[in-house]
C-alpha cells in the first residue's frame, strides 16, 4: 500500500490507529481520576444581627415566662445552663426575642431559615467570585424543618440557579448532618465531571421551641442556638491553588441498630401531647459507643504507620502480660495528635467536648476553639463545626499541610468524622473578626448562678420575690411543686 | 364534509408510509451502508479465488513479532476501553406497600367524614365533593388509621405508626423476594416529603433491620412527589463511585400530619387526592446481578424550574387565614407542568429519541428560525423511544395534560389511570405502581423502555429511562394480583354522587 509516497503496512496502521485510540482513552481516565478530590474554596458562618442575642437575663425571663414549670423544673434548668459552658452573646430566633415563642407560625419558620441562608449565601458569593449560575449541586441540611416546596426549593428561587442544577435536600438526620452531607457532594464529586456543589447546613430552632415540662425536652430549649454555614466544594483541579482544605478521608458510624442508641435523641410527644425533642440520659453512653466505632475505623486511614504499628505493639505486650492487667489499664491509649493537628469538634455541650478531651487525651489548647466557639455561639446544631474551624482560622493556627480532624455526633445515633488537609496558610477570621482577639476567655462561668441562684433556698426565693414582684408565680408553685413530679 | 375525506384519508395514508420509509432509512442508515460493502467485499474474494488470497497475505509480510505488538494493542485499547465506561446499574427487583382493607376510603365515608368533621360549611362540602367526583380516584384508596379518625388525630406517634407500617411492609417484602439480608445492605435513600422526624425515616429503618454501622444513609425530604427519581439519581452516583454495591431506595409519602383542617378552597385538593403508599426498590452495580436483575437504568434527568417565581410558588406549603397549615395548589399548576416537561424533554429527546425523529425535530427548528416562526413546533414521537410510559398519577388533569402534550394513545397512559383509579395519588411511589400493572397485565418484554416523569414542588420535573433485562411473566404476586382482572375500567369523567 501506498500512503504520501512512501509503503506503509497497513497492519502497522492499524496498529499506530489503535495506539492513539488508547491513549486517547487513557488520558480520558486519568483527566476523570484527577478531577476526584473533593477542595474546600470557602465557607461563610451566619452572624445573626446584635438584636437576637441572648444575655443570661434575658434567657431567665424567657424561662420564667413558661407557666408550666414547677420549682423543680425550674433549679433542674439552672443547673443545666450553668455547666453549659454557653455565653452572653449567642443567638436565639426573632421569635423569642419578641415574646411569641409558643405561638411560632410557618412563615415565622421560614423567614429564620431566609435569613441565615441568604446572609452566608450572600458573603460566600461575594468572597469566591463565583455566581448562583454556576453552581452544579446544592445540598440543603436542616434538621427539624421540612416544608414543601423545600429549602433547597427556596434557595434556587432566590438565586435564580440553573434549571439543570441538582438539588438534595437532607432532614431527620441530627447534628452530624453536615458531614452527610459534604459526604453526599464527596460521592457526586468521584461519579461526574468538573462541578461546583455549594452545602448549607442550619437549623430550625424557631419552631421547636417545648412549651410543656418534661425536663429531658426542656433541654433542647436551653442549649440550642441560632446558626448556619454555607460551603463551596469543587472537584475542579484548575481550583486547587485557590482551595483551603482538600478532604483526605470521611468516615461515618450508624448506631441506629442499637435501639437504646436508636431511642436516646427522639423527637416525640410527651405526656400530654406537646411535641418536643427528647434528649435521654444514656446519650452520652450512646455517644460514647457510637465514638469509639467511628474511631476504629477512622484510625487507621489516618493515622501514620508508624504510630498504628506501636499501637500494635503495645496491645500485643498487653495481652501478653495477662488478662488482670488489661482490666486495671484498659485498651492501650492511641495518641491521634500523631495524625491529626488541629481537632474541630462538635460544640453538643460541656459534656460532650471533655468526654472527647479526655478519650483522646487532648489538652486545653486542642480543646480552646470548641470551648470558645460554644462559650460565643452555643450548639448551633449541625452548623458547630464551622464556627470552630473559623475559630481556628482566625487564631491563625492553620498552615499548610495541617490536618484538622471534624468531629460530630447526631440524632439516630451517628457518629461522623472527617479529615481535612490545609491547602494553604489561612488568616481570615470571618464570623469572629469582631471578638477574636478577646479570645481565649479564661474564666469561663456564666452570671447564671449569681442572678438566678436564689431559686435553691426557700428563704432567698421569698426575700427575691420580695424585691421583684413579676416573679410572684414562682413563690406560688413552692408549695405545689413538691407535690408536682416531672 | 364527505366529498373531502377521502382525498385527505389517502394522503394521510400516503404520508404514513412516506414517514415509515423516511424513519426506516435515518434509524438503520449504517446497516443499509455496510451490508453492500460487506456484499462487496465478500464477492470480491469469492472471485480472487483462495490461492491469489494466500499470496496476497504473504506479501504482507507479517511476523511474529508484528502480530504480538497489534494483538497487545488490542488488548490493551479493549482494557482501557471497559475501565472507562460508567457501570451499569440494574434494578434487580422492587416491593410495594398494599394497604390493609381496613384503610379503605370509598366515596361515601369520605364524604361522611368530610360532612362530620365540620370545618367546611355546605359550599365547602359541595366544593369537596365536586373535586372527589372528577379526580379519577376509584372506591379501594386507602387513608392511614389516624386520617379515619373524626376529626383526624395527626401526632408524632401516629405519623411514625403509618410510617413503619408502609415502609417495614415494603421492605419485608422486598427482602424475602431478593433473597437481600438487611446486613448486606451498602447503601440506604428514604424520601418521604411531608414527614420527617428527628431521628430520620432512615435511622428508623436501619434501627429496624439491626443494619451495619457504615451505611451508607441518606433521608431526603420535602422534595415533592418527584423525589423517587431523586432518590435514584443519587443512588447511581453513590454506586458509580463504590463498585459492587447495592442500594435500596425506600420512596413513600405519610399522609398522616398532612391532614388540612381549614377550609381555603386552594388547600382543599391535597386531602382529596392523597393516599397511602410506599415503595422499596433495590439497585445494584454487581455484574453478578445482571442476569437476574429486571431493568437496566439508562438515563435520570432533572430539571428545576425554581428560578421562575410562578413555578416556584405553584405548589406551596403555607398557613391560611386561621392558621391551618396546609399545602395550596394555584391555578397555573398545569401550564407550569407543561413549560417544566418541555424543559426536560429538550434535554432527553437528543439522548433517548432515534436519529430520524432528532433529523425531524432539528429540520423543524431550523426551519422555524430561518423561515417562518408561524409553523408549528416539531414535537418529537416519543413512542418511538419507549414502549411503555410511567406517568405520576398527581391528579387527572396532569395525566390528561401529558396525554396531549406528548401525543400519546389511551394504552400508554393506562396505567397511569387505573392506578390513580385504585391507589389514588401515592406521590413519589405512584411511579412504582404503574410500573407493576404493566408488569401485571404481562405487557413487560425484554428490550423494552420504560419512561417514568414525576413532577414535584419546586417546581420540579424529573425523568428516568429504564430497559427491560428480562421478559416479566405473570403470575406473581404484588398491589395489583387480586384486581389486575378487573382492570382497565372505564373512569367517567364525572362520577355522580
Amino acid at each position: 500500500m501506498e500512503v504520501l509516497g512512501t509503503e506503509v503496512e497497513p497492519l502497522l496502521m492499524l496498529s499506530s490507529a489503535l495506539l492513539v485510540y488508547g491513549l486517547f482513552l487513557l488520558w480520558r481516565l486519568f483527566e476523570q481520576r484527577r478531577n476526584q478530590n473533593c477542595y474546600l474554596i470557602e465557607y461563610a458562618c451566619f452572624k445573626p444581627p446584635d438584636y437576637r442575642k441572648l444575655p443570661t437575663n434575658m434567657c431567665g425571663d424567657i424561662i420564667l415566662r413558661n407557666k408550666n414549670l414547677g420549682l423543680s423544673e425550674l433549679r433542674f434548668l439552672l443547673k443545666v445552663i450553668v455547666n453549659s459552658g454557653i455565653g452572653e452573646e449567642t443567638y436565639g430566633p426573632t421569635t423569642v426575642i419578641e415574646g411569641r415563642e409558643a405561638s411560632v407560625t410557618h412563615n415565622d419558620a421560614l423567614s429564620e431559615m431566609e435569613e441565615c441562608f441568604v446572609g452566608t449565601l450572600d458573603e460566600l458569593f461575594r468572597k469566591t467570585g463565583v455566581s448562583p449560575r454556576e453552581i452544579d449541586t446544592l445540598v440543603v441540611n436542616v434538621s427539624m424543618l421540612a416544608p414543601s416546596p423545600s429549602l433547597a426549593a427556596m434557595i434556587v428561587n432566590h438565586y435564580k440557579m440553573r434549571e439543570d442544577i441538582k438539588v438534595f435536600n437532607i432532614s431527620g438526620m441530627g447534628c452530624s448532618a453536615s458531614l452527610v452531607s459534604i459526604d453526599l457532594v464527596q460521592h457526586m464529586f468521584k461519579s461526574n465531571r468538573k462541578m461546583k456543589a455549594v452545602v448549607v447546613t442550619s437549623e430550625s430552632i424557631a419552631p421547636c421551641w417545648y412549651p410543656g415540662c418534661d425536663k429531658s425536652m426542656l433541654l433542647g430549649n436551653c442549649l440550642f442556638r441560632c446558626g448556619g454555614c454555607s460551603i463551596l466544594l469543587t472537584n475542579d483541579c484548575s481550583y486547587r491553588h485557590r482551595a483551603k482544605f482538600i478532604l483526605k478521608c470521611l468516615v461515618r458510624t450508624h448506631l441506629g441498630a442499637n435501639d437504646e442508641a436508636f431511642n436516646c435523641c427522639m423527637q416525640r410527644e410527651d405526656d400530654t401531647g406537646t411535641l418536643g425533642f427528647h434528649l435521654g440520659k444514656n446519650l452520652p453512653k450512646a455517644a460514647t459507643r457510637a465514638f469509639f466505632e467511628n474511631l476504629r475505623m477512622l484510625a487507621p486511614r489516618i493515622l501514620p504507620l508508624r504510630e498504628i504499628f506501636l499501637f500494635s505493639v503495645r496491645k500485643y505486650l498487653q495481652k501478653l502480660k495477662g488478662s488482670k492487667d488489661v482490666q486495671a489499664e484498659g485498651t492501650p491509649r492511641v495518641n491521634f495528635k500523631a495524625g491529626v493537628d488541629h481537632f474541630c469538634i462538635h460544640t453538643g455541650g460541656a459534656a460532650v467536648i471533655e468526654g472527647i478531651g479526655r478519650s483522646m487525651g487532648l489538652n486545653q489548647y486542642d480543646l480552646e476553639p470548641a470551648w470558645m466557639t460554644l462559650h460565643r455561639f452555643g450548639n448551633t446544631s449541625a452548623g458547630s463545626l464551622w464556627y470552630v474551624l473559623g475559630y481556628m482560622e482566625g487564631k491563625r493556627r492553620l498552615k499548610k499541610k495541617d490536618r484538622v480532624m471534624m468531629l460530630s455526633f447526631g440524632a439516630g445515633f451517628k457518629c461522623n468524622s472527617c479529615m481535612w488537609e490545609v491547602n494553604r496558610d489561612l488568616e481570615n477570621p470571618g464570623v469572629w473578626e469582631d471578638c477574636i482577639d478577646k479570645y481565649p476567655l479564661q474564666d469561663l462561668t456564666n452570671p447564671f448562678m449569681e442572678m438566678y441562684g436564689w431559686i435553691h433556698d426557700e428563704e432567698a426565693i421569698v426575700n427575691y420575690v420580695k424585691e421583684h414582684p413579676e416573679y410572684a408565680d414562682i413563690a406560688a408553685k413552692r408549695a405545689p411543686a413538691t407535690a408536682r413530679s416531672s | 364534509m364527505p366529498s373531502e375525506a377521502p382525498p385527505a384519508l389517502l394522503s394521510s395514508v400516503k404520508l404514513k408510509y412516506v414517514k415509515l420509509g423516511y424513519q426506516y432509512l435515518v434509524n438503520h442508515f449504517l446497516t443499509l451502508v455496510l451490508v453492500p460493502l460487506i456484499a462487496g467485499v465478500a464477492l470480491e474474494i469469492a472471485r480472487r479465488g483462495p490461492e491469489e488470497l494466500l499470496s496476497l497475505w504473504q506479501s504482507l509480510q507479517l511476523d511474529l513479532i508484528h502480530i504480538l505488538c497489534s494483538v497487545f494493542a488490542l488488548v490493551l485499547v479493549a482494557t482501557v476501553y471497559f475501565m472507562s465506561r460508567p457501570r451499569p446499574i440494574y434494578l434487580v427487583d422492587y416491593a410495594l406497600f398494599k394497604p390493609p382493607f381496613t384503610c379503605r376510603v370509598p366515596y361515601a365515608t369520605f364524604m361522611e367524614h368530610i360532612r362530620l368533621i365540620g370545618n367546611l360549611d355546605a359550599k365547602g362540602v359541595d366544593f369537596q365533593m365536586r373535586i372527589l367526583e372528577r379526580s379519577g380516584l376509584g372506591e379501594e384508596t386507602c387513608l392511614p388509621p389516624a386520617n379515619h379518625y373524626i376529626p383526624p388525630t395527626p401526632t408524632m406517634e401516629a405519623s411514625r405508626a403509618e410510617a413503619q407500617m408502609v415502609i417495614f411492609s415494603a421492605l419485608d417484602s422486598l427482602f424475602e423476594r431478593t433473597g437481600l439480608k438487611p446486613k448486606d445492605v451498602d447503601i440506604l435513600i428514604v424520601n418521604c416529603s411531608l414527614f420527617s422526624p428527628t431521628p430520620s425515616l432512615s435511622a428508623m429503618v436501619v434501627n429496624k433491620y439491626k443494619m451495619r454501622s457504615n451505611i451508607r444513609s441518606f433521608n431526603l425530604s420535602g422534595m415533592g412527589c418527584s423525589a423517587g427519581l431523586i432518590s435514584i439519581d443519587l443512588a447511581r452516583d453513590l454506586l458509580q463511585a463504590h463498585p459492587n454495591s447495592n442500594a435500596v431506595v425506600v420512596s413513600t409519602e405519610i399522609i398522616t400530619p398532612n391532614w388540612y383542617a381549614g377550609n381555603q378552597r386552594s388547600m382543599l385538593l391535597p386531602n382529596c387526592l392523597f393516599r397511602m403508599g410506599g415503595a422499596a426498590i433495590l439497585l445494584s452495580n454487581r455484574p453478578r446481578d445482571s442476569r437476574r436483575a429486571k431493568y437496566r437504568l439508562l438515563h435520570v434527568v432533572r430539571t428545576h424550574k425554581g428560578a421562575d417565581d410562578k413555578a416556584y410558588r405553584c405548589v406551596y406549603e403555607e398557613e391560611d387565614a386561621q392558621g391551618n397549615c396546609g399545602i395550596s395548589l394555584s391555578k397555573d399548576l398545569m401550564a407550569i407542568a407543561g413549560e417544566a416537561l418541555k424543559s426536560n424533554i429538550t434535554t432527553i429527546g437528543p439522548l433517548v429519541l432515534p436519529a430520524s425523529e432528532q433529523l425531524l425535530f432539528l429540520f423543524s427548528l431550523i426551519a422555524r428560525k430561518i423561515l417562518n416562526r408561524k409553523i408549528r413546533p416539531y414535537i418529537p414521537d416519543f413512542k418511538q423511544a419507549f414502549e411503555h410510559f410511567c406517568i405520576h398519577a398527581g391528579g387527572r388533569a396532569v395525566i390528561d395534560e401529558l396525554q396531549k402534550n406528548l401525543e400519546l394513545s389511551a394504552e400508554h397512559v393506562e396505567a397511569s389511570r387505573m392506578t390513580l383509579h385504585r391507589f389514588g395519588n401515592t406521590s413519589s411511589s405512584s411511579l412504582w405502581y404503574e410500573l407493576n400493572y404493566i408488569e401485571a397485565k404481562g405487557r413487560m418484554r425484554r428490550g423494552d423502555r420504560v419512561w417514568q416523569i414525576g413532577f414535584g414542588s419546586g417546581f420540579k420535573c424529573n425523568s428516568a429511562v429504564w430497559r427491560c433485562n428480562r421478559t416479566i411473566k405473570t403470575p406473581f404476586e404484588g398491589p395489583w394480583s387480586d384486581c389486575i382482572h378487573r382492570y382497565p375500567v372505564d373512569i367517567p369523567d364525572v362520577v355522580k354522587l
